[in-house]
């Protein structure tokens, strides 16, 4: 797949520089949060990642969900601002294709995000934390995990914008998605599965509970599945239209 | 030969009917002039030939191809500007031709062929959002003509032109044929501009042909009906006057 063509599109539209500011936005929680309370967590017992993922990363996961929420909106906005799309439409390329490598591009740069976010977390590690020294499989392992975990949201978010012509209709949606998935109780285990829910998830939490890969295969079979219904939807998108 | 052809092409929006049991001819190589008012269904029948809508019934068959079994093929030949310059305000003009080029694997030149052929030359290296309603317009024709394809749709393609643009695009779309057998499907209210470059005319009202041919037998149907036939426009004018009022007696 040639991905030039759907990176130029992006050209000038802010969508590149919105990720590293949201990295840096959600990477300067933890480290403000430990600056300040320096001595409320490197009193506690346990892991340093551990510790740090438990006081931060549940801010750090809802302004990740947000990010990517308005970066999948910028990215239908620009084909629908001047309807481009329409162009693309009659050109012999399938529009499956496009809405794929939209999805692969915005999962690169969420996997970007996140490392920035973990080397933030390594950073703190270092400066709080000067005896426990850095684990680099285990940073490897936390990462990879949430990246996966926050695959059917990026899945589903451009399936919101990609339906919706007005750009602040997919973004409303997604913000109340992503709002009410942040104050649905906490203990139902099909509710943490949920796009905009499992981002919240941890490694270590999962795999106390034997939940590592369960999370993992439900959130891939769920990317899958909403692919597939978008591949469906644009089909028949036609004969409404 | 006709290259496309439809079989009783229906299109409904809900109980509306845009487009009514179509029967179109449209000869390799010519000029099809297509008429009708607002609303009389000419931009939706371009969109089913493009898929960007699919027929409620009917069929219709584009150089022996057919939908949806063979988009990508179909969409290879054709160039197409439908209603209104389709672009990414975001990018240049250059860089939206360039989109294009990639897409359909022309070479290199050919982008700079359609900025010349479209008068954008000059302006290439401007942000398309920034452009005139007139130049964007030209973006959107230079979107349609790249690469020169053998088939063209054009829905008003003169549109917020000034008048050398309209005469410019008379001259290119008149030309075509004759440079490289291209057939030209053109929808346009200004009259006078049809009578000057089509070779035949399909004339749509409320979804319903009413009629097609060339320009000659026009010009003998308007004669037979006891309508006015010294030019398109008062055929024209005459045969949908006649027609609204046949619905109006029906009701
Ligand atoms: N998506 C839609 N839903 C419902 N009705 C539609 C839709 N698209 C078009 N129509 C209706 O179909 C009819 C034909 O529209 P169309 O755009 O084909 O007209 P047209 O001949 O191109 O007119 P114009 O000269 O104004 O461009 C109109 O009455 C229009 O309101
Ligand atoms: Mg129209």
């Amino acid at each position: 797949m040639r991905f030039g063509m759907e990176l130029k599109k992006l050209r000038r539209t802010g969508y590149f520089p919105a990720f590293p500011a949201g990295a840096a936005a959600a990477s300067a929680f933890p480290i403000l949060n430990m600056a300040v309370r320096t001595e409320v967590y490197t009193g506690l017992p346990g892991n340093p990642l551990d510790i740090l993922l438990d006081a931060s990363w549940q801010m750090m996961a809802m302004l990740n969900i947000l990010l990517i929420v308005c970066c999948t909106c910028m990215m239908y906005h620009t084909e629908y601002a001047e309807n481009g799309i329409q162009k693309m439409e009659v050109l012999p390329v399938r529009q499956i294709s496009l809405f794929l490598r939209k999805f692969l591009i915005t999962t690169a740069m969420a996997a970007l995000v996140i490392m920035i976010e973990f080397a933030a977390l390594a950073f703190c590690i270092l400066m709080w934390f000067p005896d426990a020294g850095i684990d680099l499989k285990e940073f490897l392992c936390h990462w990879s995990f949430e990246v996966i975990l926050l695959l059917p949201t990026i899945m589903v978010s451009l399936i919101i914008a990609s339906a919706c012509r007005n750009m602040w209709i997919s973004l409303g949606i997604g913000v109340i998605l992503v709002f009410t998935f942040s104050v649905l109780p906490k203990d139902y285990l099909f509710l943490d599965l949920c796009p905009y829910c499992s981002p919240y998830q941890l490694l270590t939490a999962a795999e106390e509970n034997g939940h590592a890969a369960l999370f993992l295969g439900v959130c891939i079979g769920e990317t899958a599945l909403a692919g597939m219904a978008e591949h469906i939807y644009l089909k028949i998108r036609r004969y409404f239209s | 030969m006709n290259i496309i052809e439809t079989k009783n092409l229906t299109k409904a929006y809900g109980d509306f009917t845009a487009v009514s049991s179509l029967n179109l001819h449209i000869r390799k190589g010519s000029v099809y002039g297509f008429l009708g008012p607002n609303g009389a269904g000419k931009s939706t029948t371009m969109k089913m030939f493009l898929g960007l809508t699919r027929p409620t019934d009917g069929a219709f068959h584009i150089n022996k191809k057919r939908f949806p079994q063979n988009r990508v093929e179909i969409l290879k030949e054709i160039g197409s500007f439908i209603e209104a310059p389709a672009f990414y305000g975001n990018l240049t003009g250059a860089e939206n031709l360039e989109l294009i080029r990639k897409i359909l694997g022309l070479q290199e030149d050919s982008v700079d062929d359609a900025l010349e052929l479209t008068g954008l030359q000059e302006f290439k290296n401007r942000l398309a959002k920034r452009y005139s309603l007139g130049m964007k317009q030209r973006l959107g024709l230079a979107g349609a003509l790249i690469g020169r394809p053998p088939i063209l749709f054009l829905d008003e393609p003169t549109n917020g032109l000034d008048p050398v643009g309209i005469h410019e695009i008379r001259t290119l779309i008149k030309s075509l044929p004759k440079k490289y057998e291209c057939t030209v499907l053109v929808s346009s209210h200004l009259l006078p501009e049809i009578e000057l470059m089509a070779d035949d005319i399909g004339i749509l009202n409320h979804g319903h042909l009413l009629f097609e041919g060339s320009l000659d037998d026009l010009k003998f149907h308007a004669h037979d009906m006891g309508m006015p036939d010294d030019n398109l426009e008062e055929t024209f004018l005459a045969m949908i006057d006649a027609d609204n009022q046949k619905r109006r007696d029906r009701r």
